[in-house]
């Protein structure tokens, strides 16, 4: 009575997967966006961007406003700010290959089937509460092939959140050195991009590139978990990391949602 | 409020010319203000095994010719606060330890040696706690104001013998380390699990993996840059940390929140709580390795992360409590709208409920497992849902209300057995009470603005929320440039780490990683 | 070949003589030289009796009104000569080197002189052919072992240890002799010849009383519950080399005598004996068992596993017995040829355990599982020695414990062939319990293994940079090389075994057990073409060109809806598994290992390096489970449960001790201990130290044995 009751239950709930990677996913709530720039911005209103950001993410020249995603750390203050105009894209295909990683070789064959480990350097617990979403059957990164596993003998990637605190260096430096060839890291998260708005400090560290080679980056305070799962298929030669430069995201002119 | 005055009447009564109380009634707060040190232990027992306080914490500030130590007391069914206050002059580096008459105070003791290098004469066990010294050397106290980076970093001495302690002895005894990286994606958290074999004799958490030194950052910020630091350290309950923060600035700058923007302020507090109550039961259901009810469980934490993030923009809520309200109104309806999803999800919530406890398998793992009596509860200041389920009815939102929640009508459930499957009915409950509050808050939603301007001006305060964990303290001085000068952080996940070990103890080694995933703790707020 | 056995005592007397006058530290080379020709005689004489029909008869002395002393071989003397020539042989190797450690502060002359009368005195309890010869060969055996066993007792316990044996080996020898005498008294004769003659005209109640005499008169020495209560002692404090013929020869000597009585001399037809057998065999497996999975002494340990051994052998001989008593004499050659091969296999891998166990202590200077460790990488051969030895043990194949406790458990199978449903529920349970220790077994052995082989050494102290010298290297690798022999090559063992089998089931047992595949349509029972051509499409034909023999499967053929009712071949298995393993090191080692880079990384410990060796398993922690499920057996008391606390909350020390106090003695022995003191308790009221009272008693018993007198 009791397994046949969870299993009528399983069946009733049906299925909820995200269509991603096939096609891209519309549901509302997925993704926070990102600041994108409206193409001509006066001065002024780029000048009152950049100093309104906390982290420096915003970038003005000539009146065109970069955003560096990596930095972003998601605290909407450029969005709601009543005097300019930011648009907003509720996106999520934002990882990218580090300059080092692009040139990673990794070997045929190896794509079908990843096996992750995954490290909290120092994290908040909002990246890791992502990752740990992935295995929910609405994203089900088993279908994939990615899979978590507790042992760094095992994994082929290195998954990091958190910017690196100093008592997490050598626990992270030793599961890096436990992993055996081929392998990548992948840092996950602003923290573990530039530190966020902890570091760096005496105790804090400015991201995992410090540490250890990384190879992709999925920016965002946190990445939402479908800007997770693209990150893990760049990482897998699968999909295409976001195009244009880390720097900036020219996007389609959009209004602030 | 006369009790507060009482207290204090009585204290200058029982220690005459030591102690002198003075009542600040606009607050309410009253200070027991005590001239030597020696009285302290006393008045600290007098005030909890007589007059039935409890500890919320001890704040230690390096003012400028002297300490100010602060012990803060609260009664669990009356506003108010009663602080002891001593004022040593710097030169004093010792302290009575209060901790064998009030054992709550034992983590917060020990991380004031760490990190001010204040001694605490009577506590065994000082060292070693937030700055582990196989990374650093004693006596660093990073927290002094004349503390210096590059010389601490330049001086790095490490201990390189370090072995961790152990206590059990006996034939055959040893000890399993677990951590600081294992199972699947977990945080970074070591555990030291003494054993003969079979049973967990001892469980020590080490903790402090992932500090970050917030207190120290925050020195010297701007309110928003504070705010930040506030927001993001634990991102898991954000709102709930930015709502204590911002009533912490709010209260120096006597700044008065608009109705509305308090209304929906309870309104994303209970959103957050539902999603987190979620999560934890999520993860209870994995532990236990029910796949399907994990896989429903978590169906229901995705779908309030989406419910969030449609209403907020955030799935986890960042950048919405800023000192003076919120920085972005809410319309109506999509309030209506998330209700009413909350609503659905909450049903269904009380299916898998309904559910689990008609699985033996799952019961079977869950009951009699990791029991903290109401006793040790109380003796270890234990707050949130796990004191809660052991008895302890204890709930910021009915002691100590803010924000409106006076006018809010709900229960706080309670439950005596204090094993894991009380605290998972407590979580279920407490969902939908949290429901219920969402539920009232729409008709409580006045037209008007959702954010005050703020003057900031120099002062001290206490801001304090019912985070989902927990009780959880600010402490905010600000200087006259409207600067952080001090900011202390007491978090839930800090006293409820404290007590971990009574419930990991005596049990299986299979049970550990289900009573770990009832207590539902994070080791983020925990570090700082 | 009585001039062989002439040459064999001679030789002894040689080497007592050497060891006596030449100068000590020579002794261990006189063991070596002479006890390993010694040894080597003895093979040739046994493996003459077994293979073919030679025997002897040689009367010696004459004893007035107690009879001639006569030397004799049969098949079933010949089986023990040949096992024990095997173990003796491997120790006078083993032993030459390992008593290196003793030299000067214990006598060597002593162990020598002992060494070689004690092998003198087996070789005679084994070829006696009468009662007489028979019990002065065993008390001297007795009191041989006792003064090898307690060559280096330096603690009161130790020498306790001792009394203890020769007290409990006095009591088996008296119920023995008893049992004989009844026999004798009978017969008219103590010679062998004359019992086995007149036991079939004995009443039931004068067979069962020689029955139950002399098997728990054996069982002491054999090892059985509930009368091993001598072992655990003995074992600590003997040296590795006294500790293996212990184990592989003289508690074969027990199964011996309660095979020559109660197979070949005085069988009694009825179902009760075996089952006897059977019961407490199993007993004995499964109490042996549980306390070697308690023990972290590893000699203890392999001590309490020697209970178990024969309780699975004497288990199989009554399940045999109760087959025989059942009509059912194929069925009882199956179970006795397993029974004596798990005899056989038991002295090869146990000798070769306790060599291990010797050597470790020599090398380390401790046999502590709990503080041992790591010694893989320090002693690599010692360990591929004694993985040989716990696999063996464990039964797992193709070595040969696999397939003497696999044939045991076949035999219990067959109870569906005995009639009455309470026999068939005996079996049925003590197979099942039988399987329960094979488990335990599994558990023990692995944990022994891990503990003291892999790993990290758990304590500092234990010097791992002993040398073990190639002699004691040659004898593991002898023994473990015939673990493999033995396992491998069952269908030419079984033959050898079914010679004295057949002489008790009084007929054939081989082709029930090796159908002979290779060569199937000759012989006396010719197989069915179809069966053969199946059994041939599974390859049961290859090697008949090059192997002599019936052929390499074992199995056991039922009826025309039950063709097969067991089978199993170690020898194909063995080549099967060779093949598979050196094509997986072939593509291993040939092709993956070229193409990829091997790194060496420090183990896995979750990010906390070091990884200190107190935070690793411990082999108490280890066994803890099972300790824990038969709780009711091991009934801990207790001791300790006390936390040191200061300033009220903060726990410095939690201790924990149990007590345990053996089952043994908590059934039996204490019980008899308290009676027994109570008695002498109630008798000491009379010693109150009044004269008048005593001269009463005097008068008293004066009376008494008048009366007696006039009245008997």
């Amino acid at each position: 009575m009791e397994i046949r009751q969870w299993v009528v239950k399983g069946l009733r709930a049906g299925i909820v997967t995200t269509p991603y990677p096939a096609a891209q996913e519309t549901a509302s709530g997925v993704s926070p966006g990102i600041p994108c720039a409206v193409s001509q911005m006066s001065e002024s209103e780029g000048a009152r961007l950049v100093e309104i950001c906390p982290t420096g993410a915003i970038e003005s020249e000539n009146g065109e406003v970069h955003v560096d995603l990596r930095r972003c750390i998601h605290c909407f203050r450029c969005g709601w700010e009543s005097e300019v105009h930011v648009g907003w894209e509720k996106t999520y295909e934002w990882a990218q290959f580090t300059p080092t990683g692009k040139s990673h070789a990794w070997p045929k064959g190896f794509s079908k089937s990843l096996h992750i480990r995954v490290v909290d350097a120092g994290d908040c617990g909002a990246c890791l509460a992502e990752v740990k979403q992935l295995n929910n059957p609405y994203y089900n990164m088993h279908r994939l092939g990615f899979f978590l596993t507790p042992t760094p003998r095992n994994a082929d990637i290195l998954l990091v959140v958190g910017p690196v605190t100093d008592q997490m260096r050598r626990p992270l430096r030793e599961t890096f050195e436990a992993m055996p060839t081929p392998k990548l890291v992948m840092a996950v998260g602003s923290c573990a991009l530039t530190g966020g708005v902890f570091g760096p400090s005496i105790f804090s560290g400015s991201g995992v590139g410090n540490l250890l080679p990384v190879d992709v980056e999925v920016p965002g305070a946190p990445p939402p978990p479908l800007a997770i799962l693209h990150g893990l298929l760049v990482a897998a030669g699968r999909k295409d990391p976001a195009s244009g430069t880390a720097a900036s995201l020219g996007c389609v002119e959009n209004q602030a949602g | 409020m006369s009790s507060l005055v009482e207290t204090a009447s009585r204290a200058e009564q029982n220690w005459p010319g030591q102690v002198h109380g003075w009542v600040d009634r606009r607050k309410p707060v009253s200070e027991l203000r005590c001239k030597g040190l020696a009285v302290l232990p006393s008045v600290a027992k007098w005030l909890v095994s007589e007059l039935n306080y409890r500890l919320a914490g001890i704040i230690v500030e390096e003012l400028a010719q002297e300490w100010e130590v602060r012990y803060l007391f609260y009664l669990e069914q009356q506003q108010g606060w009663t602080h002891i206050v001593v004022r040593p002059p710097l030169e004093v580096k010792t302290l009575p330890s209060i901790t064998s008459e009030v054992h709550a105070a034992d983590w917060h003791e020990r991380e004031i040696e760490d990190l001010f290098g204040i001694t605490f004469e009577g506590h065994p066990l000082l060292g070693d706690f937030i700055l582990h010294n196989d990374r650093w050397q004693e006596a660093m106290a990073p927290m002094r104001r004349a503390f210096d980076p590059r010389a601490a970093l330049a001086e790095r001495k490490p201990d390189l013998d370090w072995r961790p302690r152990t206590i059990v002895e006996g034939p055959g005894a040893f000890a399993m380390p677990v951590g600081p990286i294992f199972s699947g994606a977990t945080e970074a958290v070591h555990f030291l699990l003494e054993t003969v074999g079979e049973d967990v004799i001892r469980a020590y958490p080490r903790l402090f993996f992932k500090f970050r030194g917030i207190e120290k950052l925050a020195e010297g910020k701007s309110i928003d840059s504070c705010l930040l630091l506030a927001e993001r350290f634990s991102a898991t309950t954000a709102f709930a940390h930015a709502f204590a923060f911002s009533q912490a600035v709010e209260s120096i700058c006597r700044t008065r929140v608009p109705s509305r923007a308090q209304a929906q302020r309870v309104f994303l507090a209970e959103l957050e709580r539902l999603r987190h109550h979620m999560g934890i039961i999520h993860e209870i259901c994995e532990s236990t390795a029910l796949a399907v009810a994990t896989s429903q469980a978590a169906i229901l934490e995705e779908e309030l992360l989406r419910i969030s993030g449609t209403l907020t923009g955030h799935r986890y809520l960042f950048g919405l409590a800023i000192p003076g309200g919120l920085a972005k109104d809410l319309p109506d309806f999509a309030c209506i709208q998330a209700v009413e999803g909350c609503q659905r999800i909450v049903d269904r919530l009380l299916e898998l409920d309904q559910m689990l406890r008609y699985s033996s398998s799952f019961l079977d793992r869950i009951e009699d497992v990791g029991i903290i009596s109401p006793e040790k509860a109380r003796e270890f200041g234990l707050v949130g849902p796990i004191a809660r389920a052991s008895g302890f009815a204890d709930d910021l939102r009915k002691a100590q209300p803010y924000s409106g929640y006076e006018r809010i009508s709900f229960d706080v459930p309670v439950e005596k057995e204090g094993d894991g499957f009380a605290r998972l009915r407590i979580l279920v409950a407490e969902s939908v009470q949290a429901v219920r509050i969402m539920a009232r808050v729409p008709a409580m939603l006045e037209p008007g603005k959702v954010r005050e301007t703020i003057s900031p001006q120099a002062g001290v305060a206490l801001g304090w929320a019912e985070a989902p964990r927990g009780a959880v303290f600010h402490w905010l001085r600000l200087g006259p440039d409207g600067l952080v000068s001090r900011f202390r952080l007491i978090t839930p996940s800090f006293v409820n780490w404290h007590g971990f070990h009574l419930a990991a103890e005596k049990f299986a080694f299979q049970d550990f990683p289900i009573i770990l995933a009832t207590f539902g703790l994070s080791v983020a707020e925990n570090d700082r | 070949m009585l001039f062989l056995v002439s040459v064999f005592f001679v030789l002894g007397g040689l080497g007592v003589a050497a060891s006596v006058l030449l100068p000590e530290r020579i002794a261990p080379r006189i063991i070596l030289s002479v006890g390993s020709i010694a040894s080597l005689i003895v093979c040739v004489v046994g493996a003459k009796g077994l293979v073919t029909e030679a025997s002897f008869v040689a009367t010696l002395w004459t004893l007035p009104t107690i009879g001639t002393l006569t030397l004799t071989v049969d098949h079933l003397s010949s089986l023990f000569l040949v096992v024990c020539g095997i173990i003796y042989l491997a120790t006078s190797v083993f032993s030459v080197r390992y008593l290196d450690r003793y030299s000067g502060r214990f006598s060597l002359r002593l162990f020598a002189v002992v060494y070689h009368l004690l092998w003198a005195s087996v070789v005679v309890i084994l070829l006696a052919g009468d009662a007489v010869l028979f019990l002065i060969g065993w008390e001297a055996m007795s009191i041989l072992a006792y003064l090898l066993v307690n060559f280096q007792t330096v603690r009161d316990e130790d020498t306790t240890a001792g009394y203890l044996m020769l007290g409990m080996g006095e009591a088996g020898f008296l119920m023995v002799a008893v049992a004989f005498l009844l026999l004798g008294n009978h017969a008219g004769g103590l010679d062998f010849g004359s019992l086995r003659a007149a036991a079939p005209n004995a009443g039931m109640g004068l067979r069962w009383g020689v029955f139950l005499l002399s098997f728990f008169g054996f069982a002491v020495k054999a090892g059985l519950f509930p009368v091993n209560r001598w072992m655990r002692g003995v074992y600590a404090v003997a040296p590795a080399s006294a500790c293996a013929l212990l184990s592989g020869v003289l508690l074969n000597l027990g199964i011996y005598g309660i095979v020559r009585v109660t197979g070949d001399i005085a069988p009694v037809p009825s179902l009760g004996p075996g089952l006897i057998l059977l019961i407490v065999g199993t007993i004995s497996a499964l109490v042996g068992i549980l306390y070697a999975n308690r023990e972290n002494d590893m000699k203890t340990m392999l001590a309490e596993s020697s209970t178990e051994n024969m309780g699975i052998v004497v288990a199989g001989f009554g399940a045999g017995l109760v087959f025989l008593a059942a009509q059912l004499p194929m069925l009882a050659g199956i179970a006795l040829i397993a029974s004596l091969y798990h005899m056989m296999n038991h002295a090869i891998y146990k000798s070769l355990l306790f060599y291990g166990a010797g050597a470790v202590d020599a090398t380390t200077g401790t046999r502590d599982m709990d503080r041992l460790g790591g010694l893989i990488k320090s002693q690599p051969w010692i360990a591929g020695f004694f993985l040989v030895g716990i696999l063996s043990i464990s039964a797992l194949p193709p070595f040969n414990g696999f397939v003497s406790e696999w044939l045991t458990l076949q035999t219990l199978l067959q109870s569906a062939a005995l009639a009455p449903a309470g026999v068939k529920v005996v079996f049925a349970v003590c197979g099942a319990v039988l399987a329960l220790t094979a488990a335990l077994a599994v558990t023990c052995f692995v944990k022994a293994y891990a503990m003291s082989f892999l790993g990290v050494p758990r304590s500092n102290g234990t010097k791992q940079n002993g040398h073990v010298h190639r002699s004691m290297r040659a004898a593991m690798g002898f023994l473990a090389a015939l673990c493999l022999i033995s396992g491998v090559l069952p269908t030419y063992i079984i033959p050898v075994l079914n010679r004295p089998v057949s002489r008790l089931i009084q007929s054939n047992a081989t082709p029930t057990l090796v159908p002979p595949f290779f060569a199937p349509n000759t012989g006396s029972q010719p197989l069915p073409p179809a069966f053969v051509a199946e059994f041939h499409d599974l390859g049961a034909q290859v090697g008949r060109s090059v192997l002599p023999g019936p052929g390499l499967v074992v199995l056991h053929r039922g009826g025309a809806t039950n063709p097969v009712v067991f089978a199993m071949s170690t020898s194909y298995m063995a080549v099967v598994l060779a093949l598979l393993l050196g094509v997986a090191a072939l593509v291993i080692y040939g092709w993956v290992a070229r193409r990829t880079k091997r790194v060496r990384k420090p183990v896995w410990a979750g990010g906390l390096r070091p990884l200190l060796p107190e935070l690793t398993y411990t082999a108490t922690g280890f066994s803890n489970p099972v300790r824990v499920t038969f709780n009711a057996i091991f009934h801990p008391t207790e001791v300790e449960d006390t936390s040191e606390t200061v300033a009220r909350h903060f726990r410095m020390a939690i201790r924990k001790s149990f007590e345990e106090v053996h089952v043994l003695d908590r059934l039996f022995y204490r019980p008899i201990e308290t009676a027994a003191e109570r008695v002498a308790g109630a008798f000491a009221k009379m010693h109150h130290g009044r004269l008048n009272a005593y001269v009463a008693y005097v008068l008293l018993s004066l009376l008494a044995v008048l009366l007696l007198g006039r009245y008997i």
